[in-house]
């Protein structure tokens, strides 16, 4: 299995994209990103692959530049990386690349080229295109197409994958027929753009090898950092001084607080990256003459964590009313066991007991002692809900 | 709703101006004063609030603001306070080393993807300020040359719409004499309006089609003079066709 490192994708592939298939990013001409594949390829020079680059829309130059932007370094790659040079040619340009299309306007010129590059390196290699729809756009359609899937033969035969960027500009519908049945899988990249959230999604359309088709994920694309699925809205609730600042804290990169004396007095915001996921995080004082807060930021937040002193028996009085209230809304919830340290500290079971059948994580904040998971927790929760809510 | 084009002949023309958040191909020959209507309409933009686009594929942005501080000394205000906005699909292409903060590069006129998104996202920016902008792509012509019609008129398709979408009165150039003419057809199919341009001996010509209600619709003769479009042949008489 190859990998695509996107977060998630990997899962609803059911592991990867198997050795000799084929998978097309059908990316809306009006997403924020129209190169999906240069993270496929990313991951996979990572990973210590083989991987060839096909670029027919911008110069193979322009590659670095997108590197730096997000944050890696493309010198690490030199030996492990090839690239086929489709555009220098189409301007006019010398090119210095080991492999060169001489004419891009001809499908076959891209076969010759292809069956070089295959002769030439190892199996298993990953194929990443920038773009279908380019080479479509420079060959003919149906040409076009019709020499893909001769490559993609030729790349299955020797154990490869094939990713390819293909931005769904308004073709006509018997090409778009030929191209969805052409690939193994297909996963497509629309953006979203309602008031509060702006982001891309992902669906997975086709996978012909028998993963999770239909799933839908909301992920954003950040300089640096690459490709993270995006929860733009946790909210940490709890009783008084149950820890949530601490619990806030240990999981941000970013934060910001006000204390009074060691309370809470105003809401407080995180912005945490981890596992895949990037999520902003805000933190409901825990005094009660915030409880209209929890209300009103509570019941339309993506998801919550209630922070609970395990220590202090006589508050759970308060946490079970918290939790009905969120049983109601339907919103994914995870309740965070805090100061595990602490002597008499309830156990995950006893918390179970007095709230009913809940998800609790237990953690020592103070250390960052099990922060992460309960945040991982949640926010599997809210990607298996169908994603966060966008209003 | 109507913008004027800023040059007041032709406003007249057109009845007060183009429907606004529309779209139309300006088609003309070289050096006979494609510019000078482009420069009228984002200077008029300005005057009346309107921030603009500036998307170009034959200069650099650079080269554009000097042009237009020269026709109008208000220009850089203007740009100052964030209302004019370039995407340059030129300046990489001929590795010029330029910067500049009002500016997104672009790489390559075959990177359309890149052209949409960098439209797209500064088209939103405005729609949060303001009620309108305007754009001006020019041109067309290049990124034709660059690939083929069929897959700019797919790229227009998508632009145009979100061009409306957002609040957009745009104009996109292109060169007479450059294309076919079923690539030209093939493109006016996308637009609201066409304003034409032609030389005829030594007279130099404009008409206009769609465009909403015009006085004519025939050919009127213009000159040009310096930064100035005068249009000098009759058309009070004459009949809406």
């Amino acid at each position: 299995m190859i990998e695509t490192g996107i977060p998630k994708l990997d899962e609803y592939l059911g592991g990867g994209i198997p050795e000799g298939k084929s998978l097309l990013f059908s990316i809306s001409p009006e997403a924020e990103e129209s190169n999906i594949g240069i993270h496929v390829l990313h991951h996979n020079l990572e990973k210590g692959k083989t991987c060839v680059y096909i670029v027919s829309k911008s110069s193979p130059k322009q590659i670095e530049q997108s590197f730096r932007e997000f944050g890696w370094d493309l010198k690490k790659y030199y030996e492990q990386l090839h690239i086929v040079d489709g555009y220098s040619r189409l301007i006019g340009a010398p090119s210095d690349e080991e492999f060169v299309i001489f004419e891009p306007h001809d499908i076959l010129s891209y076969e010759d080229v292809m069956d070089e590059v295959l002769e030439t390196l190892p199996e298993n290699t990953v194929f990443v295109f920038d773009s279908l729809s380019t080479i479509m756009d420079l060959c003919g359609e149906r040409e076009a197409l019709q020499g893909i899937y001769r490559i993609n033969e030729g790349i299955g035969r020797k154990g490869g994958v094939a990713i390819y960027n293909f931005t769904f500009w308004p073709y006509n519908e018997s090409v778009m027929y030929r191209i969805k049945r052409g690939f193994d899988s297909i996963v497509e990249i629309k953006p979203i753009t309602s008031e509060a959230l702006r982001g891309q999604e992902y669906h997975v359309s086709k996978v012909g090898w028998g993963g999770e088709e239909g799933k839908r994920v909301m992920f954003k694309i950040y300089r640096p950092g690459g490709i993270k699925i995006y929860i733009p809205k946790i909210v940490v609730m709890g009783p008084f001084r149950s820890g949530k600042t601490t619990f806030i804290r240990a999981l941000s990169e970013r934060f910001t607080s006000v204390d009074r004396l060691g309370a809470t007095i105003a809401i407080e915001h995180g912005t945490v990256d981890y596992g895949g996921y990037r999520a902003d995080i805000f933190g409901i004082p825990g005094q009660e003459r915030f409880s209209p807060l929890v209300e009103k930021m509570g019941l339309s937040a993506s998801g919550i964590m209630i922070v609970v002193d395990s220590s202090k028996r006589d508050a759970m009085e308060e946490v079970i009313e918290m939790v009905n209230k969120i049983r109601n809304k339907n919103i994914p919830y995870v309740i965070v066991a805090n100061k595990q340290d602490l002597p008499g500290a309830m156990s995950e079971y006893e918390i179970k007991e007095k709230v009913g059948d809940a998800t609790v994580v237990k953690t020592v904040a103070t250390e960052g002692k099990g922060v992460f998971d309960a945040f991982k927790t949640l926010a599997e929760k809210i990607i298996e809900k169908g994603g966060p809510n966008a209003g | 709703m109507l913008v004027r084009t800023g040059i007041d002949r032709l406003d007249e023309l057109l009845k007060g101006g183009i429907p606004a958040v529309t779209n139309t191909l300006l088609y003309a020959p070289p050096f006979i004063g494609k510019d000078t209507i482009l420069k009228h309409f984002v200077l008029s933009g300005l005057e009346e609030g309107e921030p603009v686009i500036f998307v170009l594929t034959d200069k650099s942005f650079s080269e554009t603001r000097e042009e237009m501080k020269k026709m109008d000394k208000n220009f850089i205000d203007h740009e100052n306070e964030g209302k004019v906005k370039y995407i340059d699909v030129y300046s990489k292409g001929v590795e010029l080393q330029e910067e500049g903060q009002n500016v997104i590069f672009v790489d390559s006129p075959i990177n359309r993807e890149r052209i949409t998104a960098s439209i797209i996202s500064t088209e939103r920016e405005f729609a949060k300020k303001y009620k309108r902008h305007r754009l001006i792509l020019d041109s067309l012509s290049t990124l034709i040359v660059y690939s083929d019609a069929k897959a700019v008129f797919r790229f227009l398709q998508v632009v145009s719409g979100t061009c409306k979408r957002l609040g957009a009165t745009s104009i996109f150039s292109m060169t007479r004499g450059m294309h076919e003419e079923i690539e030209v057809q093939t493109i006016k199919h996308l637009m609201d309006g066409v304003i034409e341009m032609r030389e005829e001996g030594s007279r130099m010509q404009i008409r206009v089609q769609g465009c909403g209600e015009v006085v004519s619709r025939n050919w009127i003769d213009y000159l040009l003079e310096k930064d100035e479009i005068k249009l000098t042949g009759a058309f009070r008489m004459s009949r809406v066709a």
